[in-house]
């Protein structure tokens, strides 16, 4: 089992729900996303999955590790497995690309080795082959703020591949890309997921990229699930009644919001590519 | 064959090289710096110091000392206000003509550079020790002197301020037809207020500092005090004064720190960009500094008359021509390399010892600290380091260290709390150590702030180092304190012309090292 | 002759309420302040302190208002003196050749101390190895201000007739900027050896300001030339004569001129010119401090 939340809720500090009663599991290698309108409690949900907020009540197991009485090392060991891709990539510009890939290892590396990593990258051929699966492989020794926005993401992506985590996760990944190149991204997050039978859980604002390239669509509602379905059975009427606050449209990956049936033949090519 | 050429790092051999030569040009300058770090737990040195340091307590409050003291401390806070007041109304014009903030075409105005330069080459003792012809003794001098030093120091960091901030808006605002103060003041200004206004504020605490070296020429103050109290190794007068003195780089500390938040708080919705608390402020402002100038009751008008006129120009022309004999530039060129020595040294281990005080949590006892170190002037902390460690180089270097360790520290801290925190938080997340979170998250990002810090402080610490040599810690100063007294002008002149070509030097290194790093 | 401007500057700076006097005393006319001043050969309060009952007595004498404005730099009372921003000043026999030069020859001592005409430096240590001027070789060793006639010119031109050079024999020469301070340099330690002048000493001996155990002297300087009280030269040539007698005056008798010249370290006030001072001003160009 890759996580296990049991009736998990979490309250903010200001009084404010968050997440109420979620129970939520996944087997080793699915494929998730989350969707819902903006303020639903996904990026909650995501940052509970990494350990970063801990529930308020409920169980939750990530890894077959339960999180409550984690010691720090416990915890450390096991932030090692949790990859996470950011909405914007956390890499500070003056960082060169080799080291902002290799930092995915830090949590494994002792700390000599991180530490002579900065005189000398430790581990060249690994980076280079992170980069050649996001076509950035040319960039290697360039300082990341010479990248476009876009190669910086994928810098982003390689990182996480070459952490080789157990559990990817990736709030919004796409959301700052043109369409093109989100669906490339998020190819690649699945593909690198597949490859390794990782466990992959996305946050997505865009239903069609979702329902295209998922498996398993969970639907996050007012901090509760709203559905939790296999991407083939989710109907449109399930997912205005879960866009109900936003409107008549369903936001999609195109620039113009448009109804699901109306871009049927761009989620026809999406799904093709998946 | 192949992997092993991708294996390689290139930028590595480059890397190597400029190790190499740190060290190649570190070596010889420890050596001159004469560090020892032996000396400082010599049982003779430790009997000296520890003495002393007992004669601390009690501190001194016999009623007539604090009598002293406290006219003294008024007088500082008024020397440091008018001469800052001064300062600033020769910054703004200075600062305006000299940055290339706004303008379409870079120009490179060498005319106010220049003077800029000489305003900041030229340690403020120097300044007060001319000014003090013209205006006898007292703070008029001191206040004068300030007002010309930081008056070159605020010009040229409100002009690099500018220069660092975004300048696309200010850029958008020219292509629009608005004139360039207008396009700064709508472009530039809102987003370098905050740095601008803490720097300001920061450089009055560095002013009522600064006052400690004014007492050398009698200008009064906290500073003649703490003077004569070590000199004479009086403990008991010297811990009451230090009280004080960090009593009052702590308020201003309060007082800069109420000011950055209150530039933080969104204006209310009102038509008048003043509300009472701004006008409040601006009114106080005006007050606390018209109340400075009356207390030191500073007439102007004798920088203007005929009389004083002719004395500077004895004064001055008593300089020239100045001493170029072999001997003595062998005298003064030992005493530059000696003086950059110092410099060099104190500011890397400040930037060692500032680093290690910048980063351990909880902040508030390290804080308590670095604040402690910083609100001793340099040149008390050299009066104390020659306990320490005997006379000589490395106690100008301790002593440039512990103060420069404080201000740099705290720098430090600010440029980490500004600095994105998402990097460190998502290594955090995926479980690497602290350490190493520091160095590949927070470090990167903060490193140019930190570099740029280490650098200003380095041209700060040259015209520093080169007084030290007033209580016997090496490097120019003595012997420009030597001349000086015996009115060896001549002499002398050559000793400032070398503090100003060194400090010239230092800038320049320091431009281009900051340029190179970028 | 001189501008109100100008007058009511030199005010400024003194550590005591100079800025009360001209608010409460505005109806004095200006000239009729005497401006005083006095090499910080020590301590500055300590300075003040000793001549609180001298300018009394000057005002009596003269009818003025006596200001005395306390420095940390003697250099800094020769240049006023020059510039005219004091009229009256209490100098070193050094200090005085300096204002002799620096005012054109037109600086004149009109009196000083029976002891200042036969002063002596006392060499002091805390190191028993050091019995003699010759084993000052390699040590480090304190003046007093550079400009100092008994804390670092005689004694550094008997040093040079030792046949010991200050700059190249001395490990480290520091100079403290007062004889008091050189005393406290020895005894802690910060200095192995330094050179004060001879009234200092005693004074710090008899006061217990001194361990005597720790600190001896282990050489002095012949007798030369020292203190004494220079005016402007170009001073109303009646109030000259009437601070020169003032001084002349003071006896020992009187319990009220005691206290005064107890403060001073005087027996008495003796005359002195110009001329006594020409032994020193020869031995500060041949030490190198006059060029």
């Amino acid at each position: 089992m890759s996580f296990l939340l049991d009736g998990v809720a979490l309250t903010h500090a200001n009084g404010f729900t968050a997440l109420a009663e979620i129970t939520l599991q996944a087997e080793r290698g699915e494929r998730i996303a989350l969707i819902g309108p903006s303020g639903a409690g996904k990026t909650s949900l995501i940052s509970l999955l990494g350990t970063a907020l801990a529930p308020t009540t409920g169980r939750a197991t990530v890894l077959d590790t339960a999180l409550d009485k984690l010691s720090p090392s416990q915890r450390k060991a096991l932030r090692c497995r949790i990859g996470t891709v950011h909405q914007a990539p956390p890499i500070p510009g003056r960082q060169r690309v080799v080291t902002a890939v290799l930092a995915g290892r830090l949590g494994q590396w002792p700390a000599w080795k991180s530490l002579v990593s900065l005189i000398h990258p430790v581990d060249i051929p690994g980076a280079r082959r992170a980069l050649e699966r996001v076509d950035l492989d040319d960039k290697l020794f360039a300082r990341c703020d010479q990248l476009s926005g876009g190669q910086l993401q994928r810098v982003g992506i390689a990182r996480a591949i070459y952490q080789q985590a157990d559990l990817l996760l990736a709030d919004e990944p796409v959301s700052a890309l043109d369409p093109a190149l989100a669906l490339a991204t998020i190819n690649l997050l699945i593909d690198d997921a597949g490859q390794r039978g990782a466990t992959l859980v996305a946050s997505l604002h865009a239903v069609d990229l979702a329902l295209s390239c998922f498996s398993r669509i969970v639907g996050v509602k007012a901090g509760g699930i709203h559905f939790d379905l296999p991407a083939g059975e989710v109907t449109t009427a399930l997912l205005h009644e879960l866009y109900a606050s936003e409107g008549e449209e369903l936001p999609v990956l195109a620039h113009e919001p448009r109804s699901i049936p109306g871009a049927a033949a761009q989620t026809a090519a999406l799904a093709a590519c998946c | 064959m192949l992997l092993k050429s991708t294996a390689r790092d290139p930028a590595f051999r480059g890397r190597l090289n400029a190790a190499i030569i740190v060290l190649l040009v570190l070596w010889p300058l420890l050596q001159t710096a004469e560090v020892k770090p032996g000396a400082l737990f010599d049982a003779g040195n430790l009997t000296v110091i520890g003495n002393f340091l007992a004669a601390f307590l009690p501190p001194e409050t016999g009623s007539e000392f604090l009598g002293y003291l406290g006219k003294a401390t008024l007088e500082t806070l008024a020397i440091a206000t008018a001469g800052l007041a001064l300062a600033f109304l020769l910054a703004v014009p200075m600062g305006y003509l000299v940055s290339g903030a706004g303008r379409e075409h870079p120009t490179l105005n060498p005319l106010s550079r220049s003077l800029l330069t000489i305003l900041r080459g030229i340690p403020e003792l120097v300044w007060a020790l001319v000014l003090v012809r013209v205006f006898g003794l007292g703070p008029a001098a001191g206040v004068l002197a300030l007002g010309l030093t930081y008056g070159g120091m605020l010009a040229k960091v409100y002009a690099e301020i500018l220069e660092s901030v975004d300048a696309t808006p200010a850029r958008a605002l020219r292509q629009n037809g608005a004139s360039r103060p207008l396009a700064m003041l709508y472009g530039l200004l809102p987003q370098a207020s905050k740095e601008l206004a803490s720097y300001t504020v920061y450089r009055w605490e560095c002013a009522i500092r600064a006052s400690v070296v004014m007492g050398f020429v009698g200008a009064g103050g906290l500073g003649q005090l703490m003077d004569q109290a070590m000199k004479m190794l009086n403990g008991g007068e010297a811990a009451t004064i230090l009280f004080v003195f960090m009593l009052l780089v702590f308020a201003a500390d309060g007082f800069s720190g109420w000011l950055r938040r209150a530039l933080d708080t969104p204006p209310a919705h009102r038509s008048s960009p003043f509300g009472w608390r701004s006008g409040g402020f601006m009114l106080a402002l005006l007050l606390s500094v018209s109340a400075s100038f009356h207390m030191l009751d500073i007439g102007f008008g004798a920088l203007f008359s005929l009389e004083s006129a002719t004395s500077i120009s004895q004064f001055v022309a008593s300089f020239f021509p100045p001493d170029l004999s072999a001997e003595w530039l062998a005298k003064v060129a030992k005493g530059i390399w000696e003086t950059l020595a110092i410099s060099i040294v104190g500011t890397l281990l400040a930037a060692v010892l500032g680093l290690l005080l910048a980063l351990p949590k909880p902040r508030a006892p390290f804080t308590l600290l670095l604040n402690t170190l910083r609100s001793v002037p340099e040149l008390v902390w050299a009066t104390i380091t020659v306990l320490a460690v005997g006379l000589g180089p490395f106690a100008g270097v301790l002593a440039l260290a512990l103060h420069t360790a404080g201000v740099l520290g705290r720098l430090y801290g600010e440029a980490f709390a500004n600095t994105p925190p998402t990097a460190a938080r998502a290594l955090r997340q995926a479980g690497a150590p602290a350490v190493v979170v520091f160095l590949y998250g927070t470090l990167p990002g903060a490193a140019p702030q930190l570099v740029a810090y280490t650098l200003y402080r380095w041209e700060m610490n040259i015209r520093m180092a080169a007084i030290l040599g007033f209580v016997g810690a090496g490097g120019l100063g003595q012997h420009l304190y030597f001349e000086l007294s015996l009115f060896h002008y001549a002499q002398a002149s050559t000793v400032i012309i070398a503090m100003l070509a060194l400090s010239i030097a230092v800038d320049q290194v320091s431009a281009g090292l900051r340029r190179w790093m970028q | 002759m001189i501008s109100s401007n100008l007058r009511r500057l030199a005010l400024k700076g003194a550590l005591a309420c100079a800025f009360a006097v001209t608010v409460a005393l505005p109806a004095l006319a200006e000239n009729a302040v005497l401006r005083v001043s006095a090499i910080p050969d020590e301590a500055p309060t300590e300075l003040q302190r000793k001549f609180a009952p001298l300018g009394k007595y000057l005002e009596a004498q003269t009818g003025m208002k006596v200001i005395f404005t306390p420095v940390t730099d003697y250099a800094a009372v020769v240049e006023s003196l020059a510039t005219k921003k004091i009229d009256l000043a209490w100098l070193g026999g050094f200090t005085f050749v300096q204002a002799k030069i620096r005012t054109n020859g037109t600086a004149i001592p009109i009196a000083q101390r029976e002891e200042d005409a036969k002063f002596t430096s006392k060499f002091i240590t805390a190191d028993p190895a050091i019995k003699s001027l010759s084993d000052l070789k390699g040590k480090t060793f304190a003046f007093g201000s550079p400009s100092s006639t008994s804390g670092s010119l005689m004694p550094r031109f008997f040093l040079q007739q030792a046949g010991i050079n200050p700059e190249k024999d001395f490990k480290n020469v520091a100079f403290s900027g007062a004889h008091d301070a050189t005393v406290a340099f020895v005894a802690a330690g910060k200095v192995e050896a330094g050179v004060l002048n001879a009234s200092v000493w005693d004074k710090l001996v008899e006061t217990r300001k001194v361990d005597t155990a720790k600190v001896r002297v282990f050489a002095t300087t012949p007798p030369y030339f020292d203190y004494n009280w220079t005016v402007r030269g170009d001073l109303d040539p009646a109030l000259i004569k009437k601070l020169t007698d003032a001084f002349l005056k003071l006896d020992p008798a009187n319990p009220e001129h005691k206290e005064i010249l107890a403060l001073q370290r005087a027996a008495k006030f003796i005359p002195t010119q110009k001329e006594n001072y020409d032994g020193i001003e020869k031995a500060a160009y041949s030490a190198g401090l006059l060029k």
